[in-house]
């Protein structure tokens, strides 16, 4: 089989059991590899109604068929698990070099259940795996945990650890990968604390047979020439993801002070050229990706900021920025950097505090129910109670548990600023000015997932995806249309590129990875004669496994919704006037379930399932 | 007709970071043409080998709160108003 290795490595960590099992190249096929296959395998094999933190939950470590190579942050890894903080499928993915790391060892896929008795890592290498001991680890930060385990290599060694909000069980605590890539969403951190697990440290020497290695050259060497002429990615290379940070802003899309307005009276300390010229201390890049999008930052006075820990993102400046209202560069990076070393989720920390914020400021936690005042934009309180967090101290462990689970116990009418969908706190797009990211918040398979369907603005110009049949523009705020572009970008841009995997962000238009060249890809690596139809396909099958799974769970329509605030209407900024009243968001869904062949209560319907190959589930 | 160009998080080096500028024109093309003459090698960048605004960037006429896309060149803009050319954000 090329693109794999054709085994999977199962390990119960409760009884120390080890097994291999043989990858079905027709499963291959048919859920591809990455968040596919973590899908199937946990429709499959969990419990129903397991707590997710229990040790029959299973986290699986999947990489798909291009992580054989270096191909625009090809080499990364799906994450999938039942999540703590929704209690629905979960998945996370990290780019980097674990996918391929992991193919290195001789496996496309880590299953991991049951749970240690006492705290362990695993080493895997091309001839061996070991459980070891982590006692010595456990309580140190990713980076103490990657400084220690890294005397085990120099070169090539992937290292993935938990924090210490993963051992406290902080619902959205998030595994590192060299401490500098993050599975940052919905808790899986939470999930490896739970099975005593703090490490997995891979390194092996397996070459993955690739079917056209040749052909594969060429294209690589295609998508990159396009990469470095065509203009297209000129931005992402220069400022990262930064680039969306004064955008967002001018459009009134940047969730500001805990999504009450969506314009920042800061942002010239923050923006891209802000953040260029303040914190920048270079870029970092991904294995076979020109584009090198990752800031590198440092800092000294008043907060020491360390290059190594890797710079936030645009999701992280603003959940940590103008979402609590702090406009400092520099306190930014440090908060984001603290987030990194405890293990924390950058933007469920920034709206969980947001929310903190908001319940001190109408009175419904005092400055002695938090233990701090805990003002709007005080550096020093956010950076304190992030700490607090991940140790689960004082105020901190009611906030642990995410805004959902915090608003129920604070209660006092709490819910109506507790910004989450199914659980999942809201990222950094508010979804008024974009009516298309509305509608994907309330329906992806893990909660407001920002990386779930393409963005609005990408659809304003003409010709945006004629592959997909969007050739005319449709204005950001507009409804008309939505629903079939976030039914068919949820599966191209939020499933198939974390099944493949690869990068989203050179996929998304004008860049140059079209759906075409995803299938180029895919069939030079594998050899199958796969063709975009078929492709599709399995995007939507892998898309309605996971909407099964969350049936299973009791999840169906009435989840599928946004936080009340939305229904307000913005009163200035780029998206001043915009609003999405629960009507106009029942009108969307009727429209949306109508295309995925769902029935109104939001179930996947007995034909849609026999047209995926589903039948039997 | 004075229009105010506002450049946000777009080709810094060539404005050497130089955020604004005032430039004469009654349509799109024509300022474009005009901020060429002050930011040698920016038409190149912002418009795409067919000569159409290049669409990794946006073009946002901004009248107070109101905004609207500029995605054609015979764009008609007003004196005294705001133009904003920035990326195009596409999530992330
Ligand atoms: S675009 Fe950025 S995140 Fe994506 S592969 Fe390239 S460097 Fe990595």
């Amino acid at each position: 089989m090329y693109g794999f290795q054709g085994t999977m490595l199962v390990i119960d960590l409760g009884e120390g059991k080890v097994l291999t099992e043989d990858l079905d190249e027709r499963f291959a096929r048919n859920y591809i590899g990455g968040v596919g296959f973590g899908v199937r395998l946990l429709y499959d094999r969990l419990t129903p109604r397991v707590d997710p933190l229990s040790p029959e939950n299973m986290l699986v470590f999947a990489s798909g068929p291009l992580s054989a190579l270096g191909f625009m942050g090809s080499t990364g890894i799906s994450v999938v698990s039942k999540s703590p903080l929704t209690g629905l499928i979960g998945d996370s993915d990290l780019r980097g070099s674990f996918g391929r790391n992991l193919k290195s060892c001789g496996y496309d896929v880590l299953i991991i259940s049951g749970k240690a008795k006492s705290p362990v890592y695993l080493e895997l290498t091309d001839g061996a795996v070991e459980i070891r001991d982590a006692a010595d680890l456990w309580g140190k930060t990713t980076a103490e945990v990657q400084s220690t385990l890294s005397h085990v290599n120099e070169k090539g060694l992937s290292i993935l650890s938990i924090g210490p909000a993963g051992e406290h069980l902080v619902k959205y605590a998030c595994i590192s990968g060299d401490v500098r890539f993050f599975a940052g969403r919905l808790g899986m951190g939470a999930v490896m604390g739970a099975k005593n697990l703090k490490a997995i440290v891979m390194k092996g020497g397996k070459e993955t047979p690739i079917a056209d290695p040749q052909g594969m050259k060429d294209l690589i060497k295609q998508v990159h020439y396009e990469v470095l002429h065509d203009g297209s990615c000129d931005t992402l290379s220069k400022y990262g993801t930064w680039n969306n940070i004064g955008p967002s802003n001018l459009k009134g899309t940047l969730p500001t002070k805990n999504f009450q307005r969506t314009t920042f009276e800061k942002i010239d300390q923050i923006d891209g050229e802000a953040m260029l010229n303040s914190i920048s201390a270079g870029d970092r890049t991904c294995p076979g990706c020109p584009i090198g999008c990752r800031r590198v930052v440092k800092g000294e006075q008043p907060y020491r900021v360390l290059p190594e820990y890797g710079g936030p993102q645009y999701e992280s400046v603003a959940a940590l920025g103008p979402t609590v209202l702090l406009g400092d560069a520099l306190a930014i990076a440090k908060a984001n950097e603290l987030c990194n070393l405890y293990g924390l989720d950058t933007i469920s920390t920034g709206v969980t505090i947001a929310f903190a914020m908001e319940c001190r400021e109408k009175g419904v936690l005092t400055p002695k129910d938090l233990g701090m005042d805990l003002k709007w934009g005080d550096p020093e309180d956010i950076l304190q109670l992030i700490r607090m967090i991940a140790f689960r101290e004082g105020a901190g462990d009611v906030l642990a548990d995410g805004v959902r689970r915090a608003s129920e116990k604070i209660g006092k009418g709490s819910e109506e600023w507790a910004m989450h969908v199914k659980g999942l706190e809201i990222p950094m797009h508010d979804p008024r000015g974009k009516k298309g990211i509305a509608l994907a918040y309330a329906t992806a398979l893990k909660g407001a997932d920002h990386e779930s369907a393409m963005h609005d603005d990408v659809f304003e110009r003409e010709n945006a995806l004629p592959e997909l049949g969007y050739v005319k523009p449709m204005g950001r705020k507009e409804y008309q249309g939505k629903p079939l572009l976030v039914k068919k970008t949820q599966e191209l841009w939020g499933i198939l590129s974390d099944a493949l995997p690869i990068c989203k962000f050179p996929m998304a238009p004008p860049r140059p990875l079209t759906p075409g060249r995803l299938v180029s890809a895919l069939r030079l690596v594998t050899g199958w004669d796969v063709s975009l139809e078929e492709f599709l396909r399995v995007g939507e099958r892998i898309f309605n496994l996971g909407r099964l799974f969350n049936v299973r769970e009791g999840a169906d329509r009435t989840l599928d919704v946004l936080p009340d605030r939305f229904s307000e209407a913005l009163q200035e900024g780029g998206s001043a006037g915009e609003m999405i009243t629960r009507k106009d968001l029942e009108r969307m869904l009727d429209e949306y379930y109508n295309y995925r062949g769902w029935t109104k209560d939001g179930v996947p319907k007995e034909e849609t399932l026999i047209r995926l190959d589903l039948k039997n589930h | 007709m004075a229009v105010t160009v506002r450049f946000l998080t777009a080709f810094q080096d060539l404005t050497l970071s130089k955020k604004l500028f005032l430039v004469e024109g009654k349509r799109l093309d024509q300022i474009i043409d005009e901020l060429e003459t002050q930011i040698p090698g920016l038409k190149e960048k912002l418009l795409d080998s067919e000569g159409k605004p290049h669409p990794a960037y946006q073009m946002i006429h901004v009248k107070g709160n109101i905004q609207e896309l500029c995605s054609k060149l015979d764009c008609p803009i007003g004196d005294g108003d705001e133009i904003v050319i920035t990326s195009l954000i596409s999530g992330g």
